[in-house]
């Protein structure tokens, strides 16, 4: 990995984080520039998702530093109490999240899902915070549902309001944790269709998922974790077609052919 | 420019504030007890209030369907009144709480037939005698083997358990079981599950009177117990017992206390032997059960919309609060606030209502804070409900999904607004049932609050018992109140459920 510069959007430096005994991620550094898509792979276990959550700081490492946008955390430091919970919260508003069991309130309709963060913690102007979801909503393919609620779509649909829910956020990344792999396999594509456009629009996005095939097509760069540690990073031809470790070879061998 | 704005949480807590004070306001004055009334001034009289029970005919009771309290008792005291120049107020309240309601200030003076003896003329100042009665053993018709006191040994008794009688009762070795009354007690007679009742001769003979009953007798004297009745009051209102004595001292004069004598007995028992010659029979006329049913229905309305209905509305929306912040305490980080959320819980969940009850009006005046009836009725239930439906509510909010915690945290709630626009309005779908639970119970529960001086549908059907005798009648009549109110929540509960059912998929 290169040193980190200016230019890069995510800028991750030496993430620990231990659950009780057991340490899941072990020093990791990442880094991607504006505008790319990062896919994490690896094992489960390997700490790709504990990473990602440690962007959001939905979980909270235990040291290192995690910088998006011009806001940039240095956990060993961080001081206690309230200033310590506004770093959080300031580093937590550069990203959006979709979860992989997509986590839409049940009791607001698509739209009031959609602008809850914006109206509420964000304070838009309700009526232009309406607007914005309702073009969102339209590029996701859902303008007709606005007023269902989350309990009444597909499982393809609610992740896609998901993911409506995390951009309305305005946000400067957006981050996906395994977005497909609690859906029936013939509604995957109409999600990963959308992440697609996502990239291709030029949001800044860091993707854990097991689909090979969408991370061949849409990542500029796949990182492949294991015990903790990046031990694989590179474009996708590289880290997919030739990886170096006998580890990652294994896993996309087994990713690839399960049975 | 952002403003900043109080958490709404915080507005709705406000807002419920000021809800409770205008309900506690606008409140009829007559469903609270009377706060401390002090007039000392040259204009204005003297407000004395006075403890009675209101069910001890001929003494203290009501005509039927009248909300005036009279007897014997009531016309004496109102002479003393017009003679000292006081202004009284009635607070009418089981005898067993009397002395209680007279120790924390809230009555002034009790007028029950109030037996003079040596533990109360050290505690209490005692007037001069007003009535001498005579102490009689009461039996059932058929019973042959107890006409003395000496035959009361090993037997058992029905009594007040705070009264003289039961004292008396115990010292002659017999077993006191407690009732609210003399009506009471005679039931228990009637039914075989006590052998006796001691009480005056006048009490007695009024209650064989009014029932017609043939199935009790009096079946002898309680040798050596002829008493004599005061007025009592607390030790350091000397002024008013002083003004008592001579205002007693003068009607006895003036032939007064022998025309309210004459009127209730055919005798005059406000002299000492008058109490023999006691002729009651002609005293009140029986009512049929439909008459009673039909004087006594609009008064326990009244009880219900007066007192039960408002004061569990506003007990649970207080003590919904307090579950809230109790429950939040509870699952804090902070282990002082946990820890303080369960030693709440544990204490209210461990003890009886009735004595937190009794503690919040009897016991805070000792401490100095004197509440209203009606505010001290909603803090204790308030603290109860909120005892339990914490619990409750902590319960339903670890039941949301962490999932919609996270996802609030992602878009930017902060904690309130986490708990009210997501965690709460889903945590309310699993706490409705058991909350509807709690809200029944605090209905029914209300009922106790006759010990606070409150007249609920619970007391009226009391007063009405001891009046009438019925209390089968008027107990299942005040029982179909509760039934009827508690079917109409229950069917709300229902709608509520359904429609908090609305958005999850089936």
């Amino acid at each position: 990995m290169t040193g980190t510069t200016v230019a890069d959007e995510i800028r991750v430096r030496g993430l620990t984080k231990s659950f009780g005994d057991s340490p899941v991620l072990r020093g990791v550094d990442l880094t991607a520039a504006r505008g790319t898509s990062t896919v994490l792979l690896g094992p489960s276990g390997s700490g790709k998702t504990t990473l990602l959550r440690s962007l959001n700081v939905l979980e909270r490492p235990d040291a290192g530093v995690v910088g998006i946008g011009d806001v940039e955390v240095d956990f060993a430091t961080l001081p206690g109490g309230k200033a310590g919970l506004r770093d959080i919260a300031r580093l937590r508003a550069q990203s959006g999240f979709v979860f992989q069991s997509h986590n839409l309130f049940p009791h607001k309709t698509v739209l009031e899902n959609v602008v809850e963060g914006p109206v509420v913690a964000q304070r838009r102007p309700k009526d232009e915070a309406v607007a914005d979801a309702r073009v969102l909503l339209e590029q996701v393919g859902l303008a007709d549902r606005a007023d269902a609620h989350p309990f009444q779509l597909s499982g393809g649909q609610q992740q896609r309001v998901g993911i409506a829910r995390a951009l309305a956020l305005r946000p400067e990344v957006v981050l996906f944790d395994e977005p497909t792999s609690a859906l029936d396999p013939e509604l995957v594509g109409e999600v990963l269709a959308v992440i697609r456009d996502l990239a291709e629009q030029g949001w800044t996005m860091v993707v854990v998922t097991h689909e090979i095939h969408f991370a061949r097509k849409v990542a500029d760069q796949v990182l492949f974790l294991d015990g903790g540690r990046i031990v694989e990073a590179g474009p996708p031809d590289q880290v997919l077609e030739a990886p170096r470790t006998e580890r990652a070879r294994q896993f996309l061998r087994r990713i690839l052919d399960p049975g | 420019m952002r403003r900043r704005r109080w958490p709404g949480w915080l507005r709705w807590a406000a807002a419920l504030a000021v809800l409770l004070g205008v309900a506690g306001a606008l409140l009829p004055a007559s469903a609270a007890a009377p706060a401390v009334v002090r007039q000392d001034g040259q204009d204005d009289q003297r407000v004395v209030r006075v403890g009675t029970e209101g069910t001890y005919p001929p003494f203290s009771f009501h005509e039927s369907g009248s909300p005036e309290v009279t007897g014997y008792d009531i016309e004496v005291i109102k002479a003393v009144a017009e003679e000292a120049g006081w202004k009284l107020e009635f607070v009418e309240t089981q005898w067993d709480a009397i002395f209680p309601a007279l120790d924390a200030g809230r009555i002034d003076v009790i007028a029950n037939q109030v037996s003079w003896n040596d533990e109360r003329a050290a505690k209490y100042g005692l007037s001069d005698p007003y009535t001498y009665s005579e102490g009689v053993i009461v039996t059932r018709a058929d019973e042959d083997d107890i006409t003395t006191l000496a035959d009361l040994k090993g037997r058992t008794t029905a009594q007040s358990s705070t009264s003289n009688w039961a004292q008396v009762a115990r010292d002659a070795g017999a077993k006191v079981e407690a009732v609210e009354g003399f009506a009471q007690a005679a039931a228990l007679l009637r039914q075989g599950r006590v052998d006796a009742i001691l009480n005056d001769n006048i009490a007695a003979l009024d209650y064989l009177a009014n029932t017609g009953s043939k199935d009790v007798k009096i079946a002898g004297v309680a040798e050596g117990q002829a008493t004599e009745q005061v007025l009592a009051f607390r030790q350091d209102d000397a002024d008013l017992l002083a003004e008592a004595n001579a205002a007693l001292s003068a009607l006895a004069a003036d032939g007064t206390l022998s025309k309210i004598s004459e009127k209730y007995f055919k005798a005059d028992v406000s002299v000492e032997g008058g109490a023999a010659d006691v002729d009651v029979s002609e005293a009140r006329q029986r009512s049929s059960n439909w008459q009673v049913l039909k004087d006594e229905a609009w008064p326990m309305l009244e009880g219900v919309v007066r007192i039960t209905l408002p004061l569990t509305a506003i007990s649970f929306a207080v003590g919904l609060v307090l579950a809230v912040a109790v429950a939040l305490a509870r699952i804090s980080r902070s282990r002082i606030l946990s820890g303080l959320a369960r030693g709440f819980i544990s204490v209210i969940r461990g003890t009886p209502l009735l004595l937190q009850l009794f503690i919040v009006f009897f016991g805070l005046p000792e401490l100095g804070i004197k509440l209203d009836s009606f505010v001290a009725a909603v803090l204790a239930f308030g603290l109860n409900v909120a005892g339990y439906a914490a619990e409750i509510v902590r319960s339903a909010i670890l039941a949301v999904p962490k999932g919609q915690f996270e996802a609030a945290q992602t878009i930017g709630l902060d904690y309130a607004q986490t708990l009210r626009r997501i965690v709460f309005p889903q945590a309310l779908r699993t706490a409705v049932p058991p909350l509807s639970n709690t809200l029944l119970s605090l209905l029914k529960d209300t009922s106790l609050v006759s010990v606070l001086l409150l007249t609920d549908v619970t007391r009226v059907a009391q007063v009405a018992a001891g009046r009438t005798n019925e209390f089968l009648l008027l107990y299942a009549f005040a029982g179909l109140y509760y039934w009827i109110i508690c079917t109409l929540l229950s069917a709300a509960q229902q709608r509520l459920e359904t429609r908090l059912d609305r958005y999850v998929a089936k």
